[in-house]
This record gives C-alpha cells, sequence and structure tokens, in this order.
C-alpha cells in the first residue's frame, strides 16, 4: 500500500517537474536571464586562423552583456571547433540544436560548411545566421531557405565591380585571371565576366588552380605569357601569396586586382611590395592594421572591448581583421535581438534579420547601412575600393553598391 | 581453442548488452556520437585486419571511406535512372564498391611493402578527393551532395539520432563477429604468416597474391561501409568531408587501439572522435595541473591538444588498448587456454 502512494507521489512529482520545466523553454536558448547563440569555426587544421571571428563575437557580447545585455538578458555563444570539415559542421551544428539548446545558428564559417547544415537547420525551423560565406546562395534561395541569411557582399557582385573598374578606367584592357578552381573562384570569375558586359573578350587568359595545389607559380607562367595588361587574382590565402611572388619573380607588372578574402593588410605587408604596390580590392570593414583608421572612434572601441573582453589575446591580435569582422556581426546581431523584442522566438528573430536598418555600426566603413527585406537577404551590399601602397590600403571613391 | 570460442562468446554478449542498454542512460545527441565513434571503429576493424592481421600499411583508407559515402549519396539522391533507393539499402553497395575499388588497389600492393606502399595509399587520399570536382556534374563537385536526413524506417518510434545509434553498432557486431571470425580461421593464420615472413609463408604454401588482395579488399570493403554511414549521419558529402588528414587518424586509432586487437579498437575508435571535438574538455583537464592554462577556444590549441594527448597515450601504453587489456587478463585466459 505504501509502496503504491509513494509511486503516485512519484508520478506526480514527475508530471509537476516536466511541466515546470517546459515553461521557460518555450524557445530554446532564451530564459528570463540569457540568449544562448551557437557557431561552428575552424579552430584547427589550415583555416584555424579564420576563428578568430568568433572570438570577437563573443568579446563583443560580453561587453554588451556587461552593459546589460539584450532586455536584461545576457548573451552567451557557443563555438565549436570543426578543423574547417563539413562533416564536423554537421556534427557540430546538430549539437549545438540538440545538446545546447541554441535559439539560432549564427556567424558559421565557411561555403560548404554552412552548404552543409542549410537543410538541416531549416527543416528543424532554426535561424541560420549571418552565414560567414560570400556564396551567393546564401543570400538568394530564401524561397527554399527561408531560416537562411547571408552576411557578406556576394562573391559575384565582387567580380562584377571589378569588371566594370577595368571597363571604365583602364585603357585597351588585356585579362588575365588566376582563379581557384571551385563555387568561390568561378563566382568571381563569373561576375568579373557580368562586369564587363560587351567587353568579356577582353579576358586573354583564365587559368584555374586547385585548392589541393602546391604552387600556383606554373599558372602564372602561363598567365604572363598571354601579354595581359590586368591580372585578376582570386586566389584565397596562401595561393593569393604565391601568386604576388611569382608576379615579382617574372619581373610581370599588371595592374593586379585581388579579391576581398585574401586582402588582409597582414598577407599584403609579406609579399613583394614591387607587385603589391597599387593592387586593387574592395573593403566594407574596418581594417586595424590600418593607418587611416588609427584615431578612428570605431577601431579604438574594438582594441578596448578585445582587450578588455577576450581571452588570451596578444598584442598581434589587436591588428587582426577576423576580430573586427567578428565583431560587425556580432553588433548586428545585438541589433537584431534588439529589434526582435523582449518576446524572442526563432520566427521573431528571422523577421528581426530580414528587416535591418542598421546605421552607424562601428566596425564598418562609415556610411555604410545594413539594409535587408524578406526578399533581398544581402545584409552588406556597399563597398568601397581601395588601393595598396606605402605598406597598407588605402580606400579610394564612393561607396558603391554590391547589390545583387 | 575451445575456450577461445567461449570467452569470445562471453565478451560479445556482454559487449552487445552494453551496447543494446547504453542509449537508455545517455542523452540523444551522445547516441550520435557514439554512432560516429562505431563508424570509426568499422572502419578500424578493416584496417587491422589490414595492417595488424595481414601487416600492409595503409595512409589511405579515408579515400575508401569516400567511395562509400559518395556511392551512398549518389544512390540515394539521384537513385539509378531516376529510382532513388533508400539509403539504408546502400549500405552494402557502397561496401561492395569500395571492396572492388580495395582489391584493385591491392594488385601493385602485391610488389610493394611498407613505406612504398605506404606512400600509393596516401598517394589515394591525396587525389581521389579530386575526382568529385572533376565528375562535378555527377558527383557533385565542392558543392558536395546533400542527402535526405537520416529517419528511423519502419515508422519505428525511435530519434534519428538513435536510429543511427542503432544502426550503427548493429552493423558493427556483425562485422566484428565477422572478422574476429576470420582472424581465426584459415585465412587469418595465412594474413599472419605472410605478415611474419613472405618467404616462409610462400614456401609453407602460402599464395602471397590471394591474401594481400584479398586483406585490401576486406578492409576498403569495411571502409566503405563506414563511409556509407558517415554520409547518412550527415546528410553531406564533399571532398573535405573526407579529408587526408581522416586516413591519418584512422591509424592513429588503428595505433591506440592496439594492431591485433579488434576489441581494442573501440578505445582507438572513442580517442579519435573524443579528440576531435572535445578538446575543450582535455583542455579543462589539463588546466588542473600547475602551470598550465590552455585557451581551448585559441585557434591552434585544440590540434597541440591532440597531439600531446597522442603522444602521453602512446608512452603510457605503446602496445594500444588491446596490448594493455592482453597484458592485465593474459593470465587468467591463458590458464583457461591451458585447462581445455
Amino acid at each position: 500500500m505504501g509502496g503504491r502512494i509513494i509511486f503516485a507521489c512519484a508520478i506526480v512529482a514527475a508530471v509537476a517537474a516536466t511541466s515546470a520545466g517546459a515553461r521557460p523553454s518555450a524557445t530554446p536558448g532564451v530564459s528570463a536571464t540569457e540568449i544562448h547563440l551557437g557557431s561552428s569555426v575552424p579552430l584547427s587544421g589550415e583555416a584555424a586562423i579564420a576563428g578568430n571571428v568568433a572570438r570577437g563575437i563573443d568579446a563583443y557580447f560580453k561587453y554588451v552583456n556587461d552593459k546589460g545585455g539584450v532586455f536584461g538578458r545576457k548573451l552567451t555563444l557557443t563555438y565549436l571547433d570543426d578543423g574547417y570539415d563539413p562533416g564536423r559542421a554537421v556534427n557540430n551544428t546538430i549539437r549545438l540544436i540538440q545538446q545546447e539548446q541554441v535559439l539560432a545558428v549564427f556567424s558559421s564559417l565557411g561555403t560548404s560548411n554552412n552548404l552543409a547544415v542549410r537543410k538541416l537547420l531549416n527543416d528543424a525551423k532554426v535561424p541560420q545566421l549571418y552565414v560567414s560565406s560570400g556564396a551567393t546562395t546564401f543570400g538568394r534561395d530564401y524561397k527554399k531557405y527561408p531560416w537562411t541569411i547571408g552576411y557578406i557582399p556576394p562573391y559575384s557582385e565582387e567580380g562584377e565591380l571589378y569588371g566594370r573598374y577595368v571597363v571604365k578606367n583602364v585603357k585597351k584592357p588585356k585579362i588575365a585571371v588566376l582563379y581557384q578552381n571551385d563555387d568561390y573562384g568561378r563566382d568571381l570569375l563569373a561576375g568579373l565576366k557580368r562586369g564587363l558586359g560587351a567587353r568579356a573578350k577582353s579576358i586573354v587568359a583564365s587559368v584555374g588552380y586547385d585548392p589541393t595545389s602546391a604552387d600556383v607559380q606554373p599558372q602564372v607562367t602561363q598567365l604572363k605569357a598571354s601579354k595581359a595588361n590586368v591580372l585578376m587574382v582570386f586566389a584565397f590565402g596562401k595561393f593569393s601569396l604565391q601568386a604576388f611572388n611569382a608576379v615579382s619573380r617574372l619581373a610581370w607588372k599588371p595592374q593586379i586586382f585581388v579579391n576581398d578574402v585574401s586582402s588582409a593588410s597582414a598577407l599584403m605587408a609579406i609579399v613583394p611590395q614591387k607587385a603589391a604596390n597599387g593592387s586593387i580590392s574592395i573593403v566594407f570593414g574596418k581594417d586595424p592594421a590600418a593607418p587611416l583608421w588609427r584615431n578612428d572612434k570605431g577601431i579604438k572601441l574594438f582594441q578596448s572591448i578585445l582587450k578588455k573582453y577576450g581571452s588570451s589575446v596578444n598584442s598581434r591580435d589587436l591588428q587582426d581583421g577576423y576580430f573586427t569582422a567578428g565583431m560587425a556581426t556580432a553588433y548586428t546581431m545585438v541589433d537584431t535581438l534588439r529589434k526582435a523584442g523582449k518576446n524572442l522566438t526563432r520566427q521573431s528573430v528571422m523577421n528581426a534579420a530580414t528587416h535591418l536598418n542598421e546605421k552607424g555600426n562601428p566596425f564598418v566603413l562609415p556610411g555604410i547601412v545594413i539594409r535587408t527585406t524578406p526578399s533581398s537577404r544581402f545584409p552588406l551590399t556597399q563597398v568601397r575600393l581601395q588601393r595598396w601602397s606605402n605598406n597598407s590600403w588605402h580606400p579610394f571613391g564612393k561607396l558603391i553598391s554590391a547589390k545583387p | 581453442m575451445r575456450s577461445r570460442l567461449w570467452i569470445g562468446l562471453a565478451g560479445f554478449a556482454v559487449l552487445a548488452l552494453v551496447i543494446a542498454a547504453l542509449p537508455r542512460f545517455i542523452s540523444d545527441f551522445r547516441a550520435r556520437e557514439l554512432a560516429i565513434v562505431g563508424m570509426y571503429f568499422i572502419a578500424l576493424l578493416g584496417l587491422s585486419v589490414l595492417t595488424g592481421y595481414s601487416g600492409q600499411i595503409s595512409l589511405g583508407h579515408g579515400a575508401f571511406m569516400a567511395i562509400g559515402g559518395y556511392t551512398t549519396a549518389v544512390l540515394s539522391v539521384d537513385g539509378i535512372y531516376g529510382h532513388q533507393i533508400r539509403d539504408l539499402w546502400t549500405i552494402p553497395i557502397a561496401g561492395m564498391v569500395a571492396g572492388v575499388a580495395g582489391l584493385l588497389v591491392g594488385l601493385p600492393a602485391l610488389r610493394l611493402s611498407g613505406l612504398y606502399l605506404a606512400l600509393i595509399t596516401f598517394g589515394i587520399a591525396v587525389s581521389l578527393p579530386q575526382l568529385p570536382k572533376k565528375f562535378d556534374q555527377f558527383l557533385g563537385g565542392t558543392t558536395g551532395k546533400i542527402l535526405n536526413l537520416a529517419k528511423p524506417p519502419f515508422g519505428l518510434a525511435t530519434t534519428a539520432n538513435n536510429w543511427i545509434y542503432y544502426l550503427t553498432w548493429g552493423i558493427a557486431l556483425v562485422l566484428l563477429v565477422a572478422a574476429w571470425l576470420l582472424v581465426g580461421s584459415k585465412a587469418g593464420r595465412a594474413l599472419k604468416a605472410v605478415r611474419d615472413s613472405e618467404v616462409a609463408a610462400t614456401s609453407s604454401g602460402v599464395s602471397l597474391a590471394t591474401y594481400k588482395t584479398l586483406a585490401f579488399g576486406i578492409s576498403a570493403f569495411y571502409a566503405g561501409i563506414a563511409g556509407s554511414l558517415y554520409a547518412i549521419a550527415n546528410a553531406y558529402v564533399n571532398p573535405d568531408v573526407f579529408p587526408i588528414i581522416l586516413s591519418v587518424y584512422l591509424v592513429v586509432g588503428l595505433a591506440v587501439g592496439g594492431l591485433e586487437s579488434l576489441v581494442g579498437l573501440i578505445a582507438g575508435a572513442g580517442l579519435i572522435y573524443f579528440l576531435q571535438n572535445h578538446a575543450d574538455s582535455v583542455a579543462g583537464w589539463i588546466n588542473h595541473l600547475p602551470v598550465f592554462n590552455l585557451d581551448p577556444k585559441q585557434p591552434g590549441i585544440p590540434s597541440m591538444i591532440f597531439g600531446v594527448v597522442l603522444i602521453v597515450v602512446m608512452l603510457l601504453v605503446p602496445t594500444g588498448v588491446g596490448g594493455l587489456v592482453r597484458r592485465a587478463f593474459g593470465p587468467l585466459t591463458s590458464r583457461l587456454y591451458t585447462r581445455s
């Protein structure tokens, strides 16, 4: 008899516990005191350095928390290492949804890594916010994937801007293109052709290289033979570095255009300056290494936040553009959460993310407005051109649109 | 010999029971993590037959996993003549396609051994991921192929993670028994003879060609099954899902598990999963020691932790977990052997 009563009590207690537990978890990742977001980034492997984006976000969130958070809720970011392997990104994302119970996945890095999880996030109706990749598909295919939104200007638009610049400013252009033979390089190349329009025939040579190649010197030699006077470097990381080295070694003097993701000051500073000087690229974030911004309020804020809230930060990190890029995204994220209101749901976050009108993000170029609508999901679509000289980038011209 | 069978059966029964009961005590996501450990375990079983028993080194087993994964992806997304095949049924096909590829690789292996063979297989691991880029219409290029999310079939009332767990470990147990029977059989003894001395093996009438190629085929079959399951669990394949480092991890798992121990490989599989995905926990433990203050969120630190833990493990258990177990239980089992 006694056993039965205990059993009944246990059931009542269990039911009470589950219903009590159910209330605050109406929206995963949101409680009275906390908003929990997740991200998958490389912290090991070849692309590990790009993981600093997440560390920048983390520092910015801690700064916001110190100032009271968002509607009294503290922001937490759980970021997991995927070694730039899409398989591990899938596993991380499932862990973030199921184990960590995050509100949204935010600023995960890499094209393939985001493609790999897009379907599962959309099936689970979990927002995939501000994807750290310039592949056009993340902003374009919202009808099929309504829970996904990109962030940086699409690669294809970047290519198009270079094309238009050449048409306007280079007399008798003969263009050689070195591109990475995957979606990213081909996106840029296709954009370039569009930008050239009727002048697309001025591309006299285009050579792809495989991302697993050892060196691109053979490709550059081949391109030089075409007697081009313009060289497009649509290459990533070490390949871009090798391309500049090869150009210098071959004593070739083309007008070089280097794509945004390879234009980090730290990289440009170590290539032969003979080749690098005069190179053109696009820019939308403030570069903490550029003397231009040395006394800028935004960069000063960035450095003070990183010093105070960053974990194991060294002096080189204060000049690292990945950290600023992270803070720029984090700023937009905080904006999004404020806009989503006190009654935070995944739907309200997605609504806010597709109705942005953000002015004065201190970590991007002055004048840039981050704007989205449900049918225009490219938050950052204004850029300037910049030219490399005297060991740093110098923006020139007005803000131009990179909107698809 | 009788007692080998009984010890084996008893051990297997305990293992099967633990595997069957485990999901009741762990979270849904942990079941998924253990499923991936199971996939590594399957690949390691195959590698053990090849390296542990027949003495041939492969640094390219990630490539056979890739073949299995892509087979499943192509069959379940595009299908044959437009008829998509349910992911479950693609698993044996994936194993066989990889197995045939393994037999083909086994042919040059006849003429090469040791370091040279390792280099050839490493070359395969490097070059094979280029194929999907070459044939991107068919294999998806770098964009990859997106599979349907894994769902329990036949209306089974369980979560996707639990389904993948039971599927993987069910297959793993069957393949464990198969490998166990193989290494205890006449063929298994022939493999060991080839490993210990090719000259002696040939003079005792063992056909080197047959057994060396066979070992490659079997181990590639195992890797193909593992790759197929990995593709199903992730619902995505592209060349980066099977990076070169995966092949290296498998060799690491084999060394940690023990070259000649089948069950010990579970530990090897567990370690390679754990070190990849839980470097932060390891850093937490290390930080309890004086002097250390590792930040696992700093780029590069997870790789460092992986390396250091590996060195420590190999210093502590140079013969792998399997060797350790054998030493611990050796006196007991050898008494059983001598009694019968």
